[in-house]
C-alpha cells in the first residue's frame, strides 16, 4: 500500500474541501465532529472512507452528498458551491448529480423494482418513454431485468441492493455516494455488489465515495481516506 | 407511474388503515349530510315562499279547539282579504293504521284558490274541478299519494278516521301534481261529509287558512282579528302559515341548536382521528421520506405530496359519505314521506354536498398539514438515521 497524505491521484477534482467544520449543537454545548477537513477527490475517483465510529466519516459523507450543511469552510461538488445554493437548489443539485446507496437500501415498498427506479427521474422532466428506456438500461446493467415487477418483499437483499443502485444511476450522476453498502448482506451477495461499484467506477467513470467498516468492502476502492476524531488521518491507495 | 400513482400506492400501503379511516370518514359525513339536511328541511317547512301571504286562523287555546264556521264571513268581509278555506285534519288511515297520511275535510270552493301554489293549478282544468265540486262523496289526491297506492281516477278510497267517529267512503275525482313532493302526500274531501257524519262538528272547524292580496296586510289583519274575537266564547289566535309551522317544529325542541351540536362533535373526532392517523401513517415512512429529499424531492414537494395523500383519502370518504347520505335520503323519503309529508321533500341539496366535500377536504388538509410539515422540516441526516 501506498501511504502519502491525501494524494489520490491527478485529474480535476469533483469535490473539492477547505478548511470544512461541522458541530452539532446539544443544547448550549458545542460537539464537533469534522474539523479542519482539506481534501481534493479527483473525477473518476474510487474512496473509502474509513475510521472508528464517530470519527465523522457518515458526516463528511453526508456534507459531500449535499444532505447536510458544514458549520465553516467551504465545500465545492460537482461544480457547485454548495453553500451557496438554498435547499430546493440543492435538491435539484441532489437529483442532477448525486445517486444514493444506503446500507438498508431504502427501496419503497409499495413500489416494484420498476417503479423504484423510476422515483428520481420523475424529478427531471423526461417523457414516460425515456424514462422506461432509462429504467430498463439501469435495471439490466445490474442484471434484474427480469425482477422490474418484483416488489421489495419479493427480493432477496442482494436483489435489494442492486434495485438501490440501479437508482441511484438512473439518473446518470457524477457522483455516488455508499453507507456501508454492504453492511446488510451476506459474504456473497456484498462481493457482488462491490464488484458492480467497481465496474461503475471503472466503466462508467462514476466517482465513488463510500462509508464503510468493512476492509474487504474498502480493498474495492481505489483510495482509503482515514478520519480519526474528526480529522483527516491519512490516505492510502490500494494495491489491487 | 405517474404522480398520482405513486400518492394511491403510498395511500395503499397499509390497506386496513386506510379503509378503517375512509369508513369513519363515510360514516362522520353521512352523519352531517343528514342532520344539515334534516335542518334544511324543517326550515323549508317554517319558510315556504308560497305562505307569504296566507295566515291561520285558529281557537286561541289551542289545535285542539273549534271555531264556528260563521266566523268565515267576518274574515271574508275584511279589505285585505282574497280567499278564505276551512280546513279540519281528519286524521283518518287508509286499510291499515300504517298506512298513515295526510288528510283533511276543506272546503272545496275556495281550497284551489287559497292553495294554488301546491295544487299546481295550471295542470288542473276546470272540468276535473267541477267534477270534484259535483260529487259530495269525492276527493282529491296527490300524486305520489295516488301512485304509492296504486289509485286512479274513479277509484273508491275508503278512510278510516281515528280522531271522528265516522269511516267516509270517498271517490277520486282529481289527481294533482305540485311542485313539491310534500305537497303530493295529502288527500282532501269535502268538509259537508265531516259535518254531516259527525253531529259535534256541524257549524265548527279547525281552522280558517286565510289567504290575503298582499303579504304587507298581514300585521294589519292578524291584530284586528283576534282583537275582534278577544274575550268572546272563542277567541282567535291569527298567524302566519309559516309561524303556524314553526309551532310543530318547535315540538322537537331546539332542533337545530341539536343538531349544530353534534355536527361540531362529529367534525372534532374526525378533526382528531384523521389527524392521528395521518400523523401515524407519517411517522412510520420517516425514512422513505429522507429518502425521497435525498434523491432530490425538495421539501415542498413532498409536503404537496402528503397533503394529496390527505385530501384525497378525506376526499373519496367524503364523497362515498355524501353518495350513502343520498341513499339513505330517498329511504326517509319513501318510508315517511307518507306520515310526515315535510319528509317527501327530504334531500341531500348540492349546498349541503358542497359544503360537506369541502369540510371534509378542509379537515384532510388540516389533519395532514401539521405532522406533514413537521416531518418535511427534519432534517435529511436525522430522517435517514431513524432507520436505526
Amino acid at each position: 500500500m501506498n501511504t502519502d497524505r491525501f494524494d489520490l491521484g491527478g485529474g480535476e477534482p469533483i469535490i473539492t474541501l477547505r478548511d470544512v467544520a461541522k458541530s452539532y449543537w446539544r443544547e448550549a454545548l458545542e460537539i464537533p465532529v469534522l474539523q479542519g477537513i482539506d481534501l481534493e477527490i479527483p473525477v473518476g475517483a474510487y474512496i473509502a472512507l474509513m475510521g472508528p465510529s464517530g470519527s465523522g466519516k457518515t458526516t463528511l459523507l453526508n456534507l459531500v452528498a449535499g444532505i447536510d450543511r458544514p458549520t465553516g469552510g467551504s465545500l465545492e461538488v460537482c461544480g457547485h458551491e454548495l453553500n451557496s445554493l438554498d435547499d430546493d437548489q440543492l435538491a435539484a443539485w441532489r437529483n442532477a448529480h448525486v445517486g444514493f446507496i444506503f446500507q438498508n437500501y431504502n427501496l419503497v415498498p409499495v413500489l416494484n423494482a420498476f417503479e423504484n427506479v423510476e422515483l428520481p427521474l420523475l424529478l427531471t422532466g423526461a417523457g414516460r418513454g425515456e424514462r422506461r428506456d432509462r429504467v430498463e438500461e439501469a435495471l439490466a446493467l445490474v442484471n434484474l431485468t427480469d425482477r422490474m415487477g418484483n416488489y421489495p418483499r419479493q427480493l432477496s437483499g442482494g436483489q435489494e441492493q442492486r434495485v438501490a443502485i440501479a437508482r441511484a444511476i438512473v439518473t446518470d450522476p457524477d457522483l455516488l455516494v455508499a453507507d456501508e453498502p454492504t453492511g446488510a448482506l451476506d459474504a456473497k451477495n456484498a462481493e457482488e455488489v462491490l464488484a458492480l461499484m467497481e465496474r461503475l467506477n471503472s466503466e462508467f467513470q462514476k466517482t465513488i465515495v463510500m462509508v464503510t467498516h468493512d476492509p474487504k468492502a474498502a480493498h474495492h476502492a481505489k483510495h482509503q481516506i482515514h478520519l480519526e476524531k474528526g480529522v483527516l488521518d491519512k490516505a492510502v491507495e490500494v494495491n489491487r | 407511474m405517474r404522480w398520482l400513482a405513486l400518492i394511491w400506492k403510498s395511500l395503499m400501503r397499509s390497506k386496513r388503515r386506510t379503509l378503517l379511516i375512509v369508513g369513519s370518514l363515510i360514516l362522520s359525513v353521512f352523519t352531517v349530510a343528514v342532520l344539515q339536511s334534516l335542518l334544511t328541511t324543517l326550515n323549508a317547512v317554517t319558510n315556504n315562499p308560497n305562505s307569504s301571504n296566507r295566515l291561520v286562523v285558529r281557537h286561541k287555546s289551542g289545535l285542539t279547539q273549534m271555531l264556528p264556521r260563521s266566523y268565515e264571513a267576518y274574515l271574508r268581509q275584511q279589505s285585505e282579504v282574497e280567499t278564505v278555506c276551512a280546513l279540519q285534519w281528519f286524521g283518518g288511515y287508509y286499510q291499515d293504521p300504517r298506512n298513515f297520511f295526510a288528510n283533511f275535510a276543506s272546503d272545496e270552493t275556495t281550497l284551489f284558490q287559497t292553495f294554488r301554489e301546491e295544487f299546481g293549478a295550471a295542470g288542473i282544468s276546470e272540468a276535473q274541478i267541477k267534477d270534484y265540486l259535483r260529487d259530495g262523496a269525492g276527493c282529491i289526491v296527490g300524486e305520489s299519494l295516488a301512485k304509492k297506492n296504486g289509485w286512479k281516477v274513479g277509484d273508491v278510497v275508503p278512510l278510516t278516521g281515528t280522531i271522528f267517529p265516522i269511516n267516509p267512503r270517498l271517490t277520486i275525482r282529481l289527481i294533482y301534481k305540485s311542485p313539491k313532493p310534500s305537497d303530493e302526500n295529502v288527500l282532501h274531501f269535502h268538509y259537508k261529509v265531516l259535518e254531516e257524519g259527525v253531529p259535534r262538528m256541524k257549524g265548527l272547524v279547525g281552522s280558517f287558512w286565510v289567504r290575503t292580496h298582499r303579504p304587507e296586510d298581514i300585521p294589519r289583519f292578524i291584530e284586528r282579528v283576534d282583537r275582534h274575537y278577544a274575550n268572546s266564547a272563542y277567541e282567535t289566535l291569527t298567524e302566519t302559515e309559516n309561524a303556524f309551522n314553526l309551532a310543530f317544529v318547535k315540538m322537537l325542541g331546539n332542533i337545530g341548536a341539536i343538531i349544530q351540536g353534534i355536527t361540531a362533535a362529529v367534525v372534532v373526532a374526525i378533526l382528531i382521528v384523521t389527524g392521528n392517523t395521518m400523523a401515524t401513517a407519517i411517522r412510520e415512512r420517516t425514512t422513505e421520506i429522507a429518502v425521497f429529499r435525498a434523491m432530490g424531492f425538495s421539501a415542498s414537494r413532498v409536503l404537496g405530496l402528503l397533503l394529496f395523500e390527505g385530501v384525497l383519502l378525506v376526499g373519496v370518504g367524503g364523497c362515498l359519505g355524501v353518495l350513502v347520505a343520498n341513499l339513505a335520503a330517498g329511504a326517509v323519503r319513501a318510508s315517511l314521506g307518507m306520515a310526515m309529508p315535510f319528509f317527501a321533500d327530504f334531500a341531500i341539496l348540492p349546498d349541503t354536498v358542497l359544503a360537506c366535500l369541502a369540510g371534509a377536504m378542509a379537515i384532510g388538509l388540516l389533519a395532514t398539514f401539521i405532522p406533514a410539515y413537521a416531518a418535511t422540516r427534519r432534517p435529511i441526516t436525522e430522517g435517514l438515521r431513524a432507520v436505526g
